[in-house]
């Protein structure tokens, strides 16, 4: 297949990066507030 | 190491261990989006594999440990080991998610639908489900040995789903793609493409390990509180 023929779905690439970025990003910051409030504690 | 200090060193190292993770992330989506070739035939939305791949690996990878775990911890009945198989579930549905939405997000335009009940993401959504169901379950009972030993059980049934999904594609006609990297033949990638995998890969395994541990941590201070409280 000629480089041409390549399919065009570059946005389906973005969303899912954003989409994984978003998921991984959340996570560390639940995991991050819930870590500050337990150190915070004696 | 004292009641009132256990745990900490788990969640500062697991802490540091997550935002060096991240920022490999980061460096990852750089070598995937700039400096990975495009593959002719799926065009752009083939990238999605570098971060669909190490995913599923990190959350198999998680639910392969608390099963092993679990087994363990009927055996041995320490509460640590219900600790970690808790904490890792947790940190395996994450990834988990991650693999169930770029999954779809790369099939629409490669398969032409979001979605089809092939074996292997049936069983991979069942596993999602087992694992939920895990959690709900734990929040809902309140004896402390009851609630370790239910979640051990649950924790086994999910271990027994994991190397059935691996080898799915192989027992089943299915629409996924063969394994390309865990298979006893050499990986099937050119070699630029091979590099960003094995990147994103260790990038996924070092998130697992910083997560579990933050999460590990908190779950060993939450049970020194809760030890304190009943015999107080």
């Amino acid at each position: 297949m000629s480089p041409d023929l390549t399919p065009v779905n570059g946005q389906y690439m973005e969303a899912a990066y954003i989409v994984a970025g978003a998921i991984y990003l959340l996570y560390s910051l639940s995991l991050w507030i819930r870590a500050r409030r337990e150190l915070k504690k004696q | 190491m004292n009641a009132g200090t256990r745990g900490r060193g788990a969640i500062r190292g697991g802490l540091a261990v997550s935002a060096i993770g991240l920022l490999a992330l980061a460096g990852v989506y750089v070598l995937a989006l700039k400096h990975t070739p495009v593959e002719i035939r799926q065009g752009l939305a083939q990238k999605i594999f570098y971060l669909h791949a190490p995913a599923a690996w990190s959350a198999l990878l998680a639910f392969g440990l608390v099963g092993m775990v679990s087994v363990l911890y009927l055996w041995l009945q320490d509460p640590r080991l219900d600790l970690f198989a808790a904490s890792s579930v947790e940190v395996g549905l994450a990834f988990c998610l991650v693999m169930l939405t770029t999954g779809p997000i790369w099939a629409k335009p490669i398969w032409g639908t979001w979605w089809t009940w092939d074996p292997r993401l049936t069983l991979t959504l069942l596993l999602f489900f087992i694992f939920l169901g895990y959690l709900a379950l734990r929040a809902a009972l309140t004896d402390r040995s009851e609630r370790a030993r239910f979640s051990a059980v649950i924790g086994i049934m999910g271990l027994l789903l994991v190397p059935f999904i691996h080898i799915s594609v192989y027992l089943f006609r299915t629409m996924h793609p063969m394994p390309i990297l865990m298979k006893p033949s050499k990986p099937s990638l050119p070699p630029e493409m091979l590099k960003t995998l094995l990147c994103s890969f260790g990038v996924a395994t070092l998130l697992y390990i910083g997560f579990v541990m933050v999460r590990y941590g908190l779950a060993i201070r939450q049970f020194d509180r809760e030890e304190a409280q009943h015999e107080s």
